[in-house]
């Protein structure tokens, strides 16, 4: 047996630079620890696929720059110096691959050129209907009205018994999101990078990542309170 | 009857203090789940969260709703691809149980 294992390979494939998680990491992967970057490949190749379609238009496109950039870590893994962490390394040839292809594709990157400041709502009214708090010249101002408070949801959409209807309804209205809005809202929520890593993808600021995610979960949970409401009991009544 | 909406009257604050309403917190909640709010502001909004349980469902929801998200499936590599990776990645670097265990 090798040495034994430290963390698992995606925690210590996110540690910075010279750390000792990456330097165990680095050296069972340069040692052909197969399963080590099975679990890498297996954990990032949903994120990768949706970073690669930034730049290219097509899902095969995708998977090929995808692969490419396995190929090249694979290639280059006795090369890096790992003054980064080895997440961001991998993201760098992804979009160093992607780019590229997408060059050669002409595809116009949608990120380079449509963030003007008021293009699909990054700016805009509220995101909740007005008529659902009291007026100004309330007891209460701007509260919520009876009608207009927000029931709990039960059970909450995230939860295992959640009937598909409700899944597929988010998927509906993610997809129908304006493409900036989706585009965050995916690799924020559905990818789970962090705020720091869609900011450097994209090219935006934290205040416009941040405005962007807001609107677009905004919509979300009203979707989503519209099924609630219109099927109360329905989504649990699997028993 | 209805319950009486739990919102809380709005307190005659110190001119220094802030209040956040509900329709406020609405447009500040992903903030507020981001740690991007200033302190006091930050400060009224969890003062409103202690006082205002429908803002407590609002911010459930929202988190909610991320969660959900979480669940949606990914994508993924062909299985072919994702076996030819693995391959050459043996082929590279080695198979570190070759010759020890004798294990195929
Ligand atoms: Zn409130």
């Amino acid at each position: 047996m090798q040495q034994q294992p430290g963390l698992p390979a995606v925690v210590a494939a996110v540690r910075e630079g010279g750390s000792d998680a990456q330097a165990e990491l680095l050296g069972r992967l340069r040692a052909g620890d197969r399963q080590a970057f099975a679990e890498l490949v297996d954990a990032w190749s949903g994120v990768l696929l949706r970073v690669a379609l930034l730049y290219v238009s097509t899902r095969a496109s995708a998977e090929e720059v995808v692969q490419d950039t396995w190929l090249a870590v694979i290639g280059q893994l006795d090369r890096f110096e790992g003054r980064s962490s080895l997440r961001t390394w991998v993201f760098r040839i992804l979009e160093n691959q992607a780019r590229s292809r997408g060059s050669r594709e002409a595809r116009t990157v949608p990120w380079s050129t449509a963030f003007l400041p008021d293009g699909d709502g990054a700016d805009g009214g509220p995101t909740v209907d007005p008529a659902r708090f009291r007026g100004s010249e309330d007891r209460w101002p701007r509260h919520w009205t009876d009608a207009g408070l927000p029931r709990p949801w039960q059970p909450p959409p995230e939860e295992a018994v959640v009937a598909g209807e409700v899944r597929r309804e988010l998927r509906t209205a993610l997809a129908e999101l304006p493409e900036r809005q989706r585009t965050v809202v995916e690799l924020r929520d559905v990818l789970g990078l962090t705020s720091e890593e869609v900011c450097e993808r994209l090219g935006i600021s934290a205040g416009n990542q941040r405005i962007l995610l807001h609107r677009g979960r905004a919509r979300l949970r009203a979707r989503l309170e519209d099924v609630y409401r219109g099927a109360r009991g329905e989504p649990d009544d699997g028993g | 009857m209805v319950a009486e909406n739990p919102a809380p009257a709005p307190r005659a604050a110190a001119d220094d203090v802030l209040e956040v309403a509900c329709q406020e917190f609405v447009e500040l909640v992903t903030e507020h789940l981001e740690g991007a709010l200033p302190e006091p502001v930050d400060r009224a909004v969890r003062a409103h969260l202690e006082l205002c349980d429908p803002c407590v469902v609002y911010l459930e929801q929202v988190r909610s709703t991320a969660a959900a998200l979480r669940t949606l499936p990914l994508p993924t590599l062909p299985a072919a691809a994702r076996e030819r990776l693995l391959d050459v990645f043996t082929a590279l670097h080695g198979d570190p149980a070759e010759g020890g265990t004798g294990s195929s």
